[in-house]
């Protein structure tokens, strides 16, 4: 009875504390002060799903909405005051202020109307549905994994994880096709704490990544969570200044970078030939073929993570000057 | 004991209150980050709370991948944007 009271007391903080952390972070006016708050949102947020029992959304928002979000609005909010303090943008932001105020009402009429369908919607639901957990668990054993959630990702819905890969990948080429981008301020050399950090850290989270891809079969973790992992080492190595030479990111990295889809799309083809049906995965090999999906998988996430970081095609830049 | 353990991560979310004045008061930016990096040190312990009194041990992954990509938000605050006349004195003698 008490555990209960105490439980209902910690999920009732959270929700307050999320909805709470929601709002001073959209009516922030002082950026910085809103990725602080932002950051903040995504640790309440991780714990939020722990609590609902999904530790591995739990994972995915403490790797992505906690870490590498932070660091990546970190480094855009530095960018933009570069900008700022170039160029005149005082004007325009003005005008877009005045401009909203319609907009506000609209807002207004329109986001009660969404809360009260969405309200409508879940007190509909019946109150112990299965969804398809039943089916799910049912299937496990052909699957070639133990963990349902890796199951419904990589064998059930593999095709749902391959659109995500290509995604990922149009994001960055949407970055890419922007152009270059602002030249950075004179790198200063990392100083000797920071550098000795980094050298601990990098093979830490490059081990983690590994673990994370391998714990995936039976429990939480996958391709998703390690390539974010992976992504931030190789993010802590951009900000110290260890941006990797030409050579390497002109046919290497693309190789990288289309590794996880193009072998998704070879698996979906050679499937589709001998089994007649997408992706589906023979279930004497699927554990291995579940592995081969993810490792690549891990290595183009992480990369493409990593060079979104690192922004426009800045070594065309350098091959021009 | 479940009771004990949850009790202690309620009272864990509780102090994140006063980091939380330290966030929107500021002053300097290196507060509000610092508040955000506590933030994180006090998930990690939420989330080990919580994986021994559910007996759940993959909330354990969880905490290590919070503990070790809060550096990467610290880090980037340092290198790029961290407002140059906010940095004390002394560190800029020793870069010289």
């Amino acid at each position: 009875m008490e555990t209960m009271m105490v439980a209902w007391m910690l999920d009732s903080l959270l929700g307050l504390g999320l909805l709470w952390l929601a709002w001073r972070c959209l009516a922030c006016p002082n950026l910085f002060k809103a990725i602080v708050l932002f950051v903040a949102f995504g640790l309440l947020m991780a714990l939020a799903w722990v609590r609902l029992e999904a530790p591995d959304v739990a994972l995915a928002e403490a790797a992505i909405g906690a870490g590498l979000t932070g660091a990546l609005l970190m480094v855009a909010l530095a960018q933009l005051q570069s900008i700022e303090t170039n160029g005149d943008a005082a004007g325009a932001t003005e005008k877009e202020e005045r401009g909203i105020r319609p907009l506000q009402w609209l807002l207004l009429i329109v986001l009660p109307l969404i809360a009260t369908g969405l309200g409508y919607i879940i007190l509909s639901f019946p109150p112990d549905a299965p969804g398809l957990s039943t089916a799910v668990a049912t299937h496990l054993e052909a699957s070639g994994v133990s963990n349902p959630v890796t199951a419904v990702l990589l064998n059930f819905r593999g095709y749902d994880t391959l659109l995500e890969l290509i995604v990922l990948l149009l994001a960055l080429l949407g970055v890419w096709s922007l152009g270059g981008t602002v030249p950075q301020q004179a790198a200063t050399p990392a100083p000797l704490v920071l550098e000795t950090l980094t050298r601990l850290l990098v093979p830490v989270l490059i081990l983690t990544a590994a673990y994370l891809l391998w714990v995936g079969a039976h429990a939480p973790g996958g391709a998703f969570q390690a390539g974010s992992v992976l992504a931030a080492a190789g993010v802590l190595l951009l900000l110290i200044g260890r941006h990797p030479r030409a050579a390497l990111m002109a046919l290497p990295l693309r190789l990288i970078l289309v590794l996880g889809p193009a072998t998704f799309l070879v698996i979906a083809v050679v499937t589709m030939l001998i089994e007649d049906a997408l992706l589906k995965l023979p279930p004497e090999h699927a554990g291995k073929l579940i592995l081969l999906l993810e490792t690549t998988a891990m290595l183009s996430i992480g990369a493409t993570l990593a060079a979104l970081f690192l922004g426009g095609r800045r070594h065309t830049d350098k091959e021009h000057s | 004991m479940q009771t004990l353990y949850l009790t202690l991560a309620l009272f864990l979310l509780l102090t994140l209150g006063a980091g939380m004045w330290r966030v929107l008061r500021g002053p300097t930016a290196a507060d509000r980050m610092l508040a955000a990096q506590l933030f994180g040190t006090t998930a990690v312990a939420v989330l080990l709370l919580l994986s021994q009194a559910s007996g759940n041990a993959a909330l354990r992954d969880v905490a290590l991948v919070f503990a070790l990509l809060a550096a990467v938000t610290a880090v980037a605050f340092v290198q790029r944007a961290w407002p140059e006349q906010e940095q004390p004195q002394e560190t800029e003698r020793d870069v010289d």
